[in-house]
């Protein structure tokens, strides 16, 4: 029996909603509307639907999963996002050059600098500002220590998702230190809201510094020691060992990126590839690897956590003096124009498009987003694997839902 | 700011340019018809002198007169981005071919812009809305959607600057209130 009364669809007269939205069935109550969809929708013999979500614990965020199954092997999946959708696009279109920053926070919440820092770049392509060096490096100190914080996330949630609560215990505590280290640099733990456009939002503080130095000192035996509680562990090796494999043709087809992309064997990192900021001055690796299953995107991101202890050391090292915001007006009315930059975060490139007409708001402005790109991936190569394999392959691509659904 | 790029880019696709190459700071702009999509981006990532592997972004744009999509692409032969324009969609029924046939990663990055935007891209096997719900009536990033449309008409629309800026008072709620040719 319905829950609510019938409601006819003013949109597509092929749709029409006669259960009450919130309840969900795995096949939609409407006729398909594309190829795609009345393929997946079509059962074949001893086929089921099973449907996931949107309040799932494995799906890192509101994610809805439509799996396609034949007995326990997963035949094809189709994700149904749009449940954390916030507008984030539109609503900086109608904020100004200042306050559209800080809309771009909460995207992918774990990474928050780097949401931050394409859409800076960006902005200070169209309106030709240059940054002080003292505030580039510290940006770049932040972030690789953002990255780290991600990247110890990740590691906790992926051994989670298969069954092992040990590690996320154990890099809770790693991020929690980075965390507290960058709150007391930025003043926020996670939507920290710090880069500015010519600039940070402060100098460098006597906390953050005392902080930083003494997680400097055990951070590579940390690092090692959280790393050695899986790379040790026969069963979390043999599982994620040949589980998800994507070969390096696909992945550049699948517009892949990060560490994802990386873990196929191509050495893209937009550090290197597009260099930003002052990488060009710091020595550090990429790491690579050619196998391209879930334990060569969990190692490489363990490899990636050590190249960014190198740059954090570097940076500290070669900090130069002076100030770290560039003098700028208050008010902020580019020429029209058109600006494109990219970062390369913790999951892959985040950038961001953005179009002026002169006026103190944007006129558009496009955010791409590394795991929007890497979901639809997951699809891929989850034919022949089981129910539970889902969600490793699904963590091992690290997606964050505020990112994918904006 | 790659010069030699520019004089390539020039000899390479002197029929299908709809506009002078533009260069900025490290990116380079083309712009094309719609109908010219397909031969310049294939020809994009298949020669060996472009080698246009990596597909960065795909956008759509409403200027307001008419719809665009933007594709950025990275390459190892030049140091900047190249921002290819599909220009001059008609806002009413804007059509452009798919590029799924290179990348079959745009397919949700198109879906996106057809949500957002109702570009309709031809030979996208699974166009179908991916933000918005099933039944959602219009298209949120297009210049005519205000925000007014749920906000200003409450009664105390109009009192937070945000609104105020975009909603003109006594403008109907279809008008377009930005445009731009930048």
């Amino acid at each position: 029996m319905p829950i609510n009364p019938a409601r006819q669809s003013t949109d597509d007269p092929r749709v029409t909603l006669d259960r009450a939205l919130g309840v969900f069935e795995p096949v939609p109550p409407y006729p398909p509307r594309t190829e795609r969809e009345a393929e997946f929708y079509t059962l074949g013999d001893g086929e089921m639907f099973i449907n996931v979500g949107p309040q799932h614990p494995s799906t890192h965020g509101v994610l809805r999963v439509v799996l396609k199954l034949d007995g326990e092997k997963v035949v094809d999946l189709d994700p149904v996002l749009g449940y954390l959708h916030r507008g984030v696009e539109k609503l900086c279109e109608n904020a100004d050059y200042h306050q559209a920053i800080c809309y771009t926070d909460p995207l992918e919440y774990v990474s928050s600098l780097f949401n931050e820092w394409a859409p800076v770049l960006a902005f200070e392509k169209l309106m030709d500002v240059g940054v002080p060096r003292r505030a580039e490096y510290i940006r770049v100190l932040s972030s690789e220590l953002n990255r780290i914080a991600s990247h110890a996330l990740f590691l906790g949630w992926m051994a989670l998702d298969l069954g092992g609560l040990t590690p996320i215990l154990w890099s809770f505590i790693e991020r929690d230190e980075i965390v507290d280290m960058l709150a007391a640099l930025t003043g926020q733990r996670m939507l920290f809201n710090y880069f500015r456009i010519g600039g940070v939002n402060g100098d460098l503080n006597h906390e953050f510094m005392s902080r930083l130095g003494d997680w400097m000192t055990k951070a590579t035996k940390q690092v090692d020691s959280g790393t050695a509680l899986l790379n040790e562990n026969e069963i979390f090796v043999r599982r994620m060992r040949g589980l998800g494999t994507i070969d390096t043709p696909t992945a550049l087809r699948m517009v892949m990126s990060g560490p994802n992309l990386r873990a196929t064997g191509v050495p893209f990192d937009v550090r290197r590839a597009h260099p930003y900021s002052v990488f060009p001055e710091l020595e550090f690796d990429i790491p690579t690897r050619t196998e391209g299953d879930c334990l060569a995107r969990y190692l490489l991101r363990m490899d990636e956590i050590r190249q960014s202890l190198r740059i954090i050391d570097q940076c500290l090292h070669n900090m130069p003096d002076g100030p770290v915001m560039a003098r700028l007006p208050r008010l902020l009315r580019p020429r029209p124009g058109r600006a494109y930059a990219a970062v390369e975060g913790p999951r892959g490139q985040y950038s961001t498009y953005v179009i002026s007409d002169g006026t103190d708001q944007p006129f558009r402005m496009r955010i791409h987003d590394p795991s929007f790109i890497h979901l639809q991936a997951v699809g891929l190569m989850m034919p022949g694997h089981l129910i539970a394999d889902t969600m490793a392959i699904m963590a091992s691509f690290d997606p964050i839902m505020g990112g994918i659904d904006k | 700011m790659d010069r030699h790029f520019r004089t390539r880019l020039e000899a390479r696709f002197a029929a299908q340019l709809t506009g002078p190459v533009r260069q900025r700071h490290d990116e380079t702009e083309i712009r094309i018809g719609a109908g010219d999509v397909v031969s310049v981006l294939t020809a994009l990532h298949d020669e060996p002198d472009l080698h246009f592997q990596f597909l960065s972004d795909l956008a759509g744009v409403d200027t307001g007169e008419v719809m665009q999509v933007v594709y950025h692409l990275w390459s190892e032969t030049t140091p900047d981005w190249l921002r290819v324009t599909a220009d001059g969609l008609s806002r009413d029924d804007p059509r452009v071919p798919s590029v799924t046939f290179l990348w079959k990663g745009a397919e949700w990055m198109e879906r996106e812009a057809y949500d957002m935007f109702g570009i309709t891209f031809e030979g996208n096997r699974d166009l179908r809305r991916i933000y918005m719900p099933p039944d959602y009536q219009s298209h949120p990033l297009r210049k005519d959607f205000l925000l007014a449309d749920d906000a200003a008409r409450s009664p105390g629309g109009g009192v937070r600057p945000m609104e105020r800026t975009q909603t003109p008072r006594n403008a109907p709620t279809t008008a377009i209130v930005r445009r731009t040719s930048a």
